[in-house]
């Protein structure tokens, strides 16, 4: 089962979230030598970070998962990866944003730092595996270890981790996996842990106040184009306003538009080149298929003309697509019918049914003459954390007094 | 309890188990009284007996008079008051305070100096010419008659033992008040504030085999007491400079272990000094690379600090607690930081190397180094395979 054979010594990363302290218990309680590991990420001392009411990974993280160690009577230690964290995921989250793209950073993490950082201190602490609270399945039925979303589809966290290598799978434990977040909640105030109550992280870890923006402009020089100001034009090139950088725009984001216009507009497209801000009717989102890079496959790589079905976004529906043709490390994909606000930055998560095949990052989209009406969710204006329960509203950045005028 | 079947101590300057003679003492002082000693009855009479007897023993361990000892509630507490308490009141004597400490002060010093930055005072920090103190800079600045100067007696993470004869003998002739963190040095290097002019010293229960939350700053008397502000304002007690009534069986269980460590200090260094020379030359053979911190200075016995190039500090310290040792980074409070060790730094300029400090103690023996090398060295080449992997 999830849990594997007793009697093995894993080591579980404890955010000191609720999520990873029930992970840890249920493996303590299958009757495996647990050892808890928390990863200090990125320097606590920060001002922002102090003041912040975060939840989760930050020197409170580190205090609550230490408490819920020593209730359930395991060893905990503290990483720092720092250094790694910061080359790894926060210089690709800057440098995604300031071409304009829209990063995912816990799946940075997951696939570059967490899982492979916990693998290898494992291995000098004798664990034979690696364990973590996230909503996922490991079925271990067939030859082959097979990465499954989690049972509960509203806390599914399988779009966080298509970039896992493929040998590692074997390796990991998703205690949580056929879950739900109350009956997850029903476990921790039953064992009595501190973190039972403890509300969600809603916020990418590094920058626990939701305002990115801020955070780039502190990681960017200030004169960096990302962060200057441009021009917002619509689809047919018409300069309709300034914006005051282009860092803060998502593509399929809505803009708060005054009066003038027959219909809400959206973010179709960013010019990192031009520094402009394109904008258009919803309608206009709608796309026929993407172009993905920086892939990994979970299995073996399946043969162009192969269907499947992708995710684009955190928590959007599945959308079946076919297998065109693959280029350099990328993957073109045709989507049945449309898709909308299709993200550059984001991750692409490829599917069979329940079983995740691999996935990567969204390169550009590719789109038919004729526009489709038919619209979908507007997508995220900040990138969504894996913690996040609902995805975020769409959240009003630069100035729109400036595109009334 | 550890959970490992033959558990190894060697964090001894982290803290120490209370010894049987101070929870004997301890126990006596809370089963037979109670009272609050500044009551006038009999009950606050006893209570007061046990508190002053307790005051008496200090004050005899440490070379000074019994009205020289204030009971705190630890070492952090001492240092803060000695510092803040200085600065405070030169402040409201209508100077711009000046507060000078050294590059390698515990937090509890450090922060307190900054702490009176922020509250107006100029803060110097003294540096370091190839380990030693910088002599002529604290000369320089000693000049400028700051409000106090704060050197530690022993370095909590390399056990680097400072010139303090010289340094007080240079604070008093400049007539500037001197305080000495002196929480590694008592019980394992001779303390006497006969010998040695320090105005000020702060020594904690826990680091000698006694109750945690109990220490003491002694400020001491004769040529003007340097006027120290309390932090804590509420009752007479401890003469207005630590008021709240007093923890008697504290200080009881503070002053055993401070008569003993004292008593003791001669023979247990030699002892660790064994243990501690047999371990660092069995890992000088068995670590390739290793470094020893403060080699070739003046060194407390109890600490041996290591610089481990290419071994990564949070794995080996959960490799060795794996194999059920119990050692430290550069120090216990810094724990689960990757900020380099500001001790290290002032020390040895631009070095990167993780630390490991093991702290030997009563828990040790000379019969436990075979093991102790071996589960080091160990340690080393597991962790150091995982940096290269």
């Amino acid at each position: 089962m999830s849990a594997g054979a007793p009697g093995r010594r894993i080591l579980v990363a404890m955010s000191g979230g609720v999520d990873s302290s029930v992970a840890a218990a249920m493996l303590v309680e299958a009757g495996h030598e647990v050892v808890g590991a928390t990863m200090k990420t990125f320097c606590y001392s920060d001002e922002e970070v102090a003041q912040s009411t975060k939840t989760c990974c930050g020197l409170d993280g580190i205090q609550d998962a230490r408490a819920v160690a020593d209730r359930l009577g395991i060893r905990h230690y503290v990483f720092d990866v720092e250094r790694e964290f910061t080359r790894d995921v926060i210089d690709d989250f800057v440098s995604e944003y300031s071409r304009g793209r829209t990063p995912n950073p816990c799946v940075r993490c997951n696939s570059n730092t967490k899982f492979r950082d916990l693998l290898r201190r494992g291995r000098v602490l004798g664990c034979d595996g690696v364990a973590s609270g996230h909503y996922v399945r490991i079925d271990r039925s067939g030859g082959e270890a097979r990465l499954l979303r989690g049972l509960d589809g509203n806390k599914d966290q399988s779009y966080f981790l298509w970039g896992l290598p493929a040998d590692m799978l074997d390796l990991l434990h998703f205690p949580l996996g056929e879950l739900t977040k109350p009956q997850v909640r029903d476990r921790a105030r039953a064992l009595g842990l501190v973190t039972a109550d403890k509300p969600e992280s809603q916020e990418i870890c590094f920058v626990p106040t939701g305002n990115y923006r801020d955070f780039l402009a502190r990681k960017l020089l200030p004169v960096h184009p990302a962060l200057s100001p441009g021009a917002i034009v619509d689809h047919r090139g018409r300069v309709l306003g300034r914006h005051d950088g282009y860092s803060g725009f998502t593509v399929g984001q809505r803009r708060g538009l005054g009066g003038g216009l027959p219909e809400p507009y959206y973010v179709l497209e960013i010019r990192p080149d031009a520094r402009e801000v394109v904008v258009g009717p919803r309608h206009l989102l709608d796309v026929d298929g993407v172009v993905v890079g920086d892939l990994n496959w979970l299995t073996t790589r399946p043969e162009p003309g192969a269907r499947l079905q992708v995710q684009i976004r955190y928590r959007s529906p599945l959308v079946p697509c076919r297998i065109e043709s693959y280029g350099e490390n990328s993957v073109r994909l045709a989507f049945d019918g449309k898709a909308s606000a299709v993200t550059p930055g984001q991750s692409s998560v490829f599917f069979d049914g329940e079983r995740v095949l691999g996935g990567g990052r969204i390169r550009r989209v590719t789109t038919s003459s004729r526009p489709s009406r038919r619209t979908r969710g507007s997508a995220p204006a900040a990138p969504p954390s894996e913690s996040r329960a609902r995805p975020p509203a769409p959240r009003r950045t630069g100035r729109p007094a400036a595109l009334r005028g | 309890m550890p959970t490992h079947p033959d558990p190894l101590y060697l964090d001894h300057a982290a803290t120490t188990p209370v010894r049987p003679e101070v929870v004997e003492a301890m126990a006596a002082c809370m089963t037979g009284v109670f009272g609050n000693p500044s009551s006038g009855h009999d009950w606050g009479r006893q209570a007061r007996r046990r508190l002053e007897e307790a005051r008496a023993t200090v004050a005899s361990a440490l070379g000074v008079t019994p009205s020289s000892v204030c009971f705190t509630r630890g070492g952090t507490e001492a240092d803060n008051l000695a510092i803040l308490g200085l600065a405070r009141r030169a402040r409201r004597q209508g100077a711009r305070p000046h507060v000078v400490t050294t590059a390698i002060e515990h937090p509890a010093v450090d922060e307190a100096a900054q702490q009176a930055a922020r509250e107006g005072a100029r803060h110097t920090v003294v540096g370091f010419v190839e380990g030693a103190l910088d002599l002529d800079a604290l000369g320089r600045v000693l000049a400028r008659r700051p409000a106090v100067v704060s050197c530690m007696w022993v370095n909590n993470e390399t056990g680097l033992a400072l010139p303090m004869d010289e340094i007080a003998a240079a604070c008093r002739e400049w007539d500037v008040p001197l305080h000495s963190d002196a929480v590694q040095a008592v019980g394992k290097i001779p303390v006497s504030l006969t010998r040695t002019p320090v105005d000020m010293l702060t020594v904690t229960g826990h680091k000698i085999y006694g109750p945690k939350g109990t220490g003491a700053l002694i400020v001491r008397g004769g040529r003007g007491r340097p006027g120290i502000e309390p932090l804590h304002f509420g009752g007479g007690q401890e003469r207005g400079l630590r008021p709240g009534t007093e923890d008697v069986a504290g200080a009881v269980g503070f002053a055993a272990a401070v008569r003993l460590a004292v008593a003791e200090a001669a023979a247990e260094s030699v002892r660790l000094t064994e243990i501690r020379d047999a371990v660092e030359s069995g890992l000088r053979a068995s670590v390739p690379g290793l470094r020893v911190n403060g080699d070739g200075l003046p060194r407390a016995p109890h600490i041996l600090s290591l610089a481990i190039p290419g071994a990564d500090s949070d794995t080996l310290l959960a490799a060795l607690d794996a194999s059920g040792i119990a050692a430290s980074g550069g120090s216990a409070c810094a724990s689960g930081s990757s900020a380099p060790s500001a001790s290290l730094s002032a020390l040895y300029p631009g070095d990167t190397a993780t630390s490991l400090r093991l702290s030997f103690g009563r828990l040790n023996a000379a019969g436990q180094v075979d093991r102790i090398v071996a589960a080091v060295a160990g340690a080393v080449a597991r962790t150091r395979e995982l940096v290269a992997s």
